[in-house]
């Protein structure tokens, strides 16, 4: 388990995925997520049982994100996309609404940079966001993303086109200090 | 096939193995491609093989060999990862025959195949990536069109230095404006 401020990031178990599932049917929660279609809690439930049984790998290290409470209030990790220059993708869902805007998403945001650069010893994490998620813009800069530029006309979601803003962080920026409030 | 200015578009066919097998082992031209170990003759053979066993279609790859007008095979260029829903998809090319470097032939067959995705494909938008210190190819794409979106900071380890890439989207009615739109 790796400790944050206000949540905990821990392995994934099974019995998640209900909770999965019912935030990747939740329209509010999609609005921001890449998911159009239907998932069934089969579905989910098959996916869940091939990724807890193999664990994490360096390739895909996904974690579930806890309050201190242990309430389960979203997903988050890092997947690798080219292991020579250590450069990786972020994924980030808090799927319970009611914890919004308080900071959570953001401590989770923080303690997986760390475990990425700590940890896996990776030298640059990016991430894609859609251009009207000013709450997910906003959190990612304050933990130390700085604006890449953005694919235009990129993603079509919810009837029209708009742009993803692709940010990064290098590990220059994380080691000076960036995202951690004493940059 | 499809029929370019200075170049053809057609499938790719096994008769083109010992190119492809000599171009993604030449490090002059892999140095630009995201390619830096050694291909066996075998791996390029099966990877060849699976490719060219199914049809093109929108959502399998679209390749072709590029082809001079007296029928030399210069190079490949394909668009993968096309999505549906967001009509959009992922442009790479290489002209593996470095003497054909420079000429031209990569802008026209850039050109054909962009009008090809959004004449044929119904595409809105088409995407590439480019290292930064790829000069020539930046220029070329320019040329047809595509506009530097992002910049992907020390994205890539090569030769002993890490470098940018860049992000290219080329939209359909920005290609129209610039090139015409097909005639009728």
């Amino acid at each position: 388990m790796i400790e944050g401020m206000l949540v905990n990031l821990r392995q994934r178990e099974l019995t998640d995925h209900v909770r999965t599932y019912a935030w990747l049917n939740d329209r509010e929660v999609t609005r921001f997520h890449p998911t159009r279609y239907a998932y069934s809690l089969a579905y989910e439930e098959a996916h869940y049982r091939l990724d807890t049984s193999s664990g994490q790998t360096r390739e895909r290290a996904a974690f579930a994100i806890d309050t201190k409470e242990r309430l389960h209030i979203g997903n988050c990790g890092l997947t690798l996309q080219y292991a020579e220059s250590g450069s990786a993708e972020l994924g980030i869902m808090v799927g319970d609404t009611s914890y919004w805007d308080r900071g959570y998403g953001t401590d989770a945001v923080r303690i997986l940079v760390r475990f990425g650069f700590e940890s896996m010893n990776l030298h640059r994490i990016a991430l894609a966001v859609y251009d009207f998620n000013a709450r997910g813009v906003a959190s990612y800069r304050k933990a130390g993303f700085v604006d890449e530029g953005r694919r235009r006309q990129a993603h079509y979601h919810r009837g029209c086109y708009g742009d993803t803003v692709v940010m990064s962080i290098l590990r220059e920026e994380y080691a000076a200090g960036a995202g951690r409030g004493m940059a | 096939m499809i029929e370019g200015s200075v170049v053809d578009l057609r499938a790719l066919e096994m008769d083109d193995i010992d190119r492809c097998y000599r171009w993604i082992n030449d490090r002059e031209v892999t140095r630009f491609l995201s390619m830096r170990y050694q291909t066996p003759y075998a791996a390029e053979e099966s990877w060849l093989r699976d490719r060219i066993s199914r049809a093109m279609s929108f959502t399998n790859r679209v390749m072709f060999a590029i082809v001079t007008k007296d029928g030399r095979h210069i190079g490949n260029c394909d668009l993968f990862d096309a999505s549906p829903e967001e009509r959009k998809a992922h442009l790479g090319i290489m002209i593996g025959e470095k003497d054909s470097w420079s000429q031209g032939f990569g802008t026209d067959a850039m050109l054909t195949m962009l009008r090809f995705a959004f004449d044929e494909m119904n595409l809105n938008r088409v995407e590439l990536r480019v290292y930064a210190f790829n000069e020539r190819a930046i220029r070329c794409y320019e040329k047809c069109g595509f506009v530097h979106e992002v910049t992907l900071r020390q994205e890539q380890y090569i030769d002993g230095v890490y470098h940018d890439a860049y992000l290219m989207g080329c939209l359909r009615d920005e290609f129209y404006a610039l090139h015409g739109k097909t005639p009728a």
